[in-house]
């Protein structure tokens, strides 16, 4: 049995996380959805995670800040940001800052699962299901 | 244009039309400066006309006086030599020729001179004067006829006719002394007269050059000084229009309607200003607006996409659970848009009974985005049983939500900002403090932050109309708004707004009439 993807998504919307969970786990990834930066780190902390899906704007404490807490706790884990508005700048602060890319809401599961896809490839995970996906829609 | 509002309506309740205004200026009738200048100089040459022709009449009369005192004289003369002549034939005998010749012009003269001595004398003593003449004629022109008849010299009826020629003759002589003591008198009265005129003319002039000075000098600087006052009332903000306060239209009245014709177009620029300063807020507002709009809209996005990539193998309750947050997330975006359509509305200026928490709400959510987009902390304070206040809702909501916005520009992430509406020290007025703890307004610029255009920001960021708007709404509200800040520790904006005195009171009520007593200082010098 392959090893399977490790996945944290925050984002303080929480619908955000209720449909990823299970659009993320048909793609064969284990996801762990959080609403509250602080939680998440905690969380981050105590395991590692492949990838970490995160919004950038958010109260308390930003994408940003968790992209970097994350990357200083295990440098490789692929970061992927969400943002309301795809600005230039707020993007390129982010790939400067070491995020794997970003996602501009609103986007479709699929687009996410694509970039997900695109990131495992990185990590080296072969098997990730992009065609199981693919079929249902 | 013309059915452009002017103003605010509850800055002025009572403010009348401004057209009504020109035209009951018009209506009036016309009695200009110039008019009244010259009804001022034409008074003094009516007076010189006066006294020329009064003294004429005086000299005149003084020269009829004097050729009667002549007349009078030679009277007295006459008679003098009548009765010498009569003496003498007396004393000496003689004819009486002489005495008829003297006493003949006597009664010449006393014929001439009769229309001008009634003045001076009765006319009844003048009949006597006349019948002791008349006797006295008599008497002599009995002796004349006596001697002709060669009657003895010693005759017993000579005698009787010389006593009663002495009487009547002492007497003529005595009133004709009399006819000329009195005319002198007369004389002299009336030179005295005229020595005094010119003392009492010129002191008349006097009284009256002061008298017409001050009046012309009243009609001109009193409607100065309203005009002066109505400037300094235009430069707070009033723009109500002038009302004819006389009878009469002057130049003075052409000035307030072109006065009035001047505020009529401030207001309307004003009006353009706050539309302008507006759309740029709507501007701010509306990126912060779209980012909001992301978040409903990508869980429905994403909600609708996993419902219907699993939709045959969904259980029954886990379908309902997504339609609802559908139906829930439509809600939000709807709010959001709402919010905003709601400022941006282009709605008549009206003036109603406002709560002030809820406006202060409003503003807030509207900017909620922003808030949350600057990473700032954001408190706000409105204590129950805040007297309520008279205003448009709009624009009030337009003044926090700039000084609002200004605020969160002013902190950046991490800072804090409150607002905390409050009964001012001030009577009868409330207030909203929104201060900060941003980077605070250098002193040199502090004096000129609520100028027109004036910006610290960078060029396409800031239209610099903000304050500017702002307090100009404030004011025509009848409120003021005044800053505190130093670099580095912050910013307070007061905003002072008159508190509407009593539920149930008419709209014309509400508020007092006057500013409060120390709104210069809201402009540090």
């Amino acid at each position: 049995m392959q090893e399977r993807l490790q996945v944290l998504v925050l984002d303080d919307e929480p619908i955000v996380g209720k449909r990823l969970q299970p659009a993320l786990a048909k793609v064969g990834c284990d996801v762990e959805v959080f609403d509250a930066p602080g939680q998440a780190l905690q969380r981050v902390g105590e395991k590692r995670f492949d990838i970490v899906v995160t919004d950038i704007r958010m109260e308390d404490i930003d994408g940003i800040e968790v992209l970097e807490k994350v990357l200083e706790r295990w440098p490789k884990t692929k970061v992927i940001m969400i943002t309301g508005y795809a600005t230039v700048e707020v993007a390129r602060e982010a790939i400067a800052k070491g995020a794997f890319d970003f996602i501009a809401k609103p986007f479709k599961p699929q687009e996410l699962r694509d970039v997900i896809a695109r990131a495992a490839e990185a990590l080296g995970f072969a098997g990730v299901d992009r065609a199981a996906a693919d079929d249902s829609v | 244009m013309a059915d452009h509002p002017a103003a605010f309506p509850d800055a002025a309740p009572e403010a009348p039309d401004a057209s009504s205004v020109e035209r009951a200026f018009l209506k009036r009738p016309s009695f200009g400066i110039r008019a009244r200048l010259a009804l001022g100089f034409l008074s003094f040459i009516v007076f010189a006309i006066a006294v020329t022709v009064g003294a004429w009449i005086m000299l005149s009369r003084l020269e009829r006086r004097l050729r009667f005192l002549e007349v009078a004289d030679r009277y007295t003369m006459e008679i003098q030599q009548a009765r010498r002549f009569e003496k003498n034939y007396f004393l000496y005998g003689g004819n009486l020729q002489d005495v008829q010749d003297h006493i003949a012009n006597a009664r010449r003269l006393l014929i001439a001179v009769a229309p001008d001595a009634a003045e001076v004398v009765a006319s009844a003593e003048l009949g006597r004067m006349r019948d002791h003449l008349g006797r006295y004629e008599t008497l002599i022109a009995r002796l004349v006829a006596r001697d002709g008849a060669h009657a003895p010299a010693d005759g017993a009826e000579r005698p009787a006719i010389e006593a009663e020629l002495r009487d009547h003759g002492s007497q003529m002589v005595a009133f004709a002394l009399e006819l000329a003591e009195k005319e002198r008198a007369s004389v002299n009265a009336t030179l005295a007269l005229f020595k005094r005129l010119p003392v009492a003319f010129l002191a008349f002039l006097l009284v009256f050059s002061v008298v017409v000075a001050n009046f012309l000098a009243r009609q001109i600087v009193g409607p100065l000084s309203r005009l002066m006052a109505t400037t300094q009332r235009i430069a707070g903000g009033d723009f109500t229009p002038l009302t004819p306060l006389r009878w009469y239209r002057d130049e003075f009245s052409t000035f307030s309607v072109a006065l009035n014709t001047m505020m009529r177009e401030l207001a309307h620029r004003q009006e353009v200003l706050v539309q302008s300063h507006k759309l740029s807020a709507i501007g701010t507002l509306t990126s912060g607006v779209a980012h909001e709009l992301n978040n409903p809209i990508n869980n429905i996005t994403l909600t609708a996409e996993m419902l219907k990539e699993d939709y045959g193998s969904l259980a029954d309750e886990e379908r309902l659970d997504m339609v609802n947050d559908l139906v829930v997330q439509g809600a939000r975006a709807q709010k959001i848009v709402r919010n905003l359509l709601d400022f941006a509305r282009e709605g008549e200026i009206t003036t109603e009974r406002l709560d002030l928490a809820k406006v202060l709400r409003g503003a807030a959510s509207l900017a909620a985005n922003q808030i949350k987009l600057s990473g700032a902390k954001i408190a706000i304070d409105v204590p129950p049983n805040l007297p309520a206040i008279h205003g448009d809702r709009q624009s009030l909501s337009q003044v926090f939500v700039n000084l609002l916005l200004n605020a969160l520009d002013a902190v950046g992430k991490g800072g804090h900002v409150s607002i905390a509406a409050g009964t001012s020290r001030e009577p009868g007025y409330v207030q909203v403090v929104i201060s900060d703890d941003g980077c605070g307004i250098p002193a040199h610029v502090l004096p000129k932050v609520f100028d027109p255009f004036f910006t610290t920001k960078s060029r396409g960021k800031g239209t610099g109309l903000g304050l500017s708007v702002s307090l100009g709404i404030v004011r025509q509200h009848g409120g003021d708004i005044r800053v505190e800040s130093a670099p580095g520790r912050g910013s307070t904006f007061t905003v002072l707004l008159p508190a509407a005195m009593v539920p149930g009171l008419s709209e014309n009520d509400a508020g007092p009439a006057t500013r409060p007593s120390a709104s210069k200082p809201s402009r540090p010098a």
